[in-house]
Parts: C-alpha cells; sequence; structure tokens
C-alpha cells in the first residue's frame, strides 16, 4: 500500500503544479511544488500556509478477491491568512482557489495512474511500473474553520488499489 | 546612549546574566539542505543528514521541568541573541523565527528536545535573547 501512497501524492503533486507553478513552498530550502506528505517530512510544530498538506488517515483491506483491495483515506488539509499587502482580505479567495485547484486536479481524468515503486528511486533511478492502476473517488470538502484570521479546510478522498503479490 | 548602542549593551548584559546563572551550552541540530528535484526526500524514502551547531550561553529557565504521566515533558531554554545571530548570520538565513523553525531540534545532554515555539525579548528593535520551549520526545512519555 505504500506503493499506492507514494503513486498518489506523486500524481496529485504534479497534477496540482501544472494548475497553479506558482504555488510553492520552501522545504530546508529548496523551493518546490507546494504539495508535500506531512509523515515524510521532519517534524514540526509549524503549519505551511498556502499549499496542500496530504495525512493518510484511513484503511480497509477487503481480501475477498485473490488480489486484497486496499481502500485508505488520505485527508488534504490547507489553509491560508491571505495577503498580508491587502489585510488578509482577500482569504476567502485564495481559499476558494485552493479548492477549485484540488477540485481540478483530483476530478481530472483519468481518475487512475499507473502503480509505481518509487522504493529505490532517487537521482537518476526511475521507479519501477507495476501492474495495477491506484484509483481514488471525487473529494469531499470538510467546513472551513476559521482561528485567528486563518481560514482552513480539510478535505477526503479514498484511494483505492489492489495489493499485489509480494507487495508491501 | 544611541538605541543601538542601548541594544547592544542589553545584548551583551543578557550574556554575562546566562553566564553568571550556569550559562552551558547546547547544539542546535539543523537538517543539510533538501535535495532539488528528489522525489525520494520527498517520499521519505531517503532521510538528509543533519550537523550540530554550538548554542552558548543558554539557560534553562526552570532546573526542574513539570513531569505529567503521559504528557511529553516541556520546558524553556534562554538563548543569547548574539550566539543566534552568528548562526543567522554564518547559515545565510532570513531571521532567527527561519532558523528555528527550519531546525531540527536542540541536542542536550545526548536528550534531541523538539522546538515546539521560539520567541524573542527586544529593546530599541533588536533581541537581546531568544526563549526557545522545547518537548522532550514522544518516545519518553511514559
Amino acid at each position: 500500500m505504500q506503493n499506492a501512497k507514494d503513486t498518489f501524492y506523486v500524481m496529485l503533486q504534479s497534477r496540482l503544479a501544472a494548475l497553479n507553478p506558482s504555488r510553492t513552498i520552501v522545504v530546508r530550502g529548496v523551493v518546490r511544488p507546494g504539495t508535500l506528505v506531512v509523515e515524510n517530512e521532519l517534524p514540526t510544530g509549524s503549519i505551511p500556509v498556502d499549499v496542500f498538506r496530504m495525512e493518510w488517515t484511513g484503511l480497509r483491506v477487503d481480501s475477498a478477491a485473490s488480489l486484497p483491495l486496499v481502500a485508505m483515506e488520505c485527508s488534504i488539509g490547507y489553509c491560508t491568512d491571505g495577503t498580508s499587502g491587502d489585510g488578509g482580505m482577500d482569504r476567502g479567495r485564495l481559499l476558494a482557489g485552493m479548492d477549485a485547484e484540488l477540485a481540478s486536479a483530483l476530478g481530472a481524468e483519468p481518475h487512475t495512474a499507473q502503480k509505481m515503486n518509487y522504493s529505490a528511486a532517487g537521482a537518476g533511478v526511475a521507479p519501477i511500473a507495476m501492474g495495477t492502476d491506484v484509483f481514488w473517488a471525487d473529494p469531499v470538502f470538510g467546513a472551513v474553520t476559521s482561528v485567528d484570521g486563518r481560514l482552513a479546510r480539510t478535505s477526503t478522498v479514498q484511494v483505492f488499489a489492489y495489493q499485489e503479490v509480494g507487495e508491501l | 546612549m544611541s538605541d543601538l548602542g542601548g541594544s547592544s549593551a542589553a545584548a551583551r548584559a543578557t550574556d554575562v546574566l546566562l553566564r553568571a546563572t550556569g550559562g552551558r551550552k547546547v547544539m542546535l541540530r539543523m537538517p543539510a539542505p533538501a535535495i532539488p528535484a528528489d522525489v525520494a526526500e520527498q517520499l521519505g524514502v531517503a532521510t538528509p543528514t543533519f550537523q550540530d551547531l554550538p548554542l552558548a550561553p543558554v539557560v534553562y529557565r526552570k532546573a526542574r521541568a513539570t513531569i505529567a504521566a503521559g504528557v511529553a515533558t516541556k520546558c524553556e531554554l534562554l538563548v543569547s541573541a548574539t550566539a543566534v545571530e552568528a548562526i543567522v548570520g554564518s547559515l545565510a538565513f532570513a531571521s532567527a523565527s527561519v532558523l528555528f523553525a527550519t531546525a531540527y531540534g536542540i541536542l542536550s545532554d545526548d536528550e534531541l528536545l523538539e522546538i515546539v515555539a521560539a520567541s524573542e525579548e527586544q529593546v530599541f528593535g533588536r533581541p537581546y535573547v531568544y526563549r526557545l520551549l522545547l518537548r522532550t520526545p514522544l518516545t519518553q512519555v511514559v
């Protein structure tokens, strides 16, 4: 199931980056697209704004078929303070923009991606294509919360994949 | 006395005070810069290397931290602004807040403490001491 999680992250990051290349984050001195998996980063108490933070929050395995079907819930959190130069008055518009980007990225066809094995991938080493696909449902958008002027929302999406033989 | 002179005098006085009250050295553990476009790091496959930078003088605000069952112990560390400014300058960070947000933790007596929050005390617009709220590792919570 780790391969499915990695594949879904890479797919979503590339789609979101294509929709809005200016949405970036600086992680340890390097600028990269503004999507990250929280569990893959160093623990930190600070929450970055204007980026998408993915967390894997649910798991269900259906072993009835020859290939177990894995259903995972991915929570995608994002928040914004608005533009400081505008006094934060545009925070609603910025959050709506992130809503639209996420809905567009996850709603675009196809709703599938070939599962890849990234465990040996690195600089100059390509991931290994696997035999099945990762597919996902439409996102469910949670309610907006507002704390000290910061607008935040968490959306969830169900991600499915078949567990191949020998796959961890 | 000019503002600049007053602020630097406050920083020096704080350093003296920290040393006089048992000032000690801890290490600031910094992760190495990320590798551009390396998907392995973004997926948690490859981990960064770390470097430890000396931070002195520092003083724990309370010698004994408050302990509660099942909750990570927290303590407060007072850090010399002079030492922080030296690191911020040598590593070319934009500010001390960025430095502490990037840091992985404080290594104190072979124990790695997570930085929960950082704040500063100023005089004439210049920090003279930094206050770090630290948390013990979750593995030590009973």
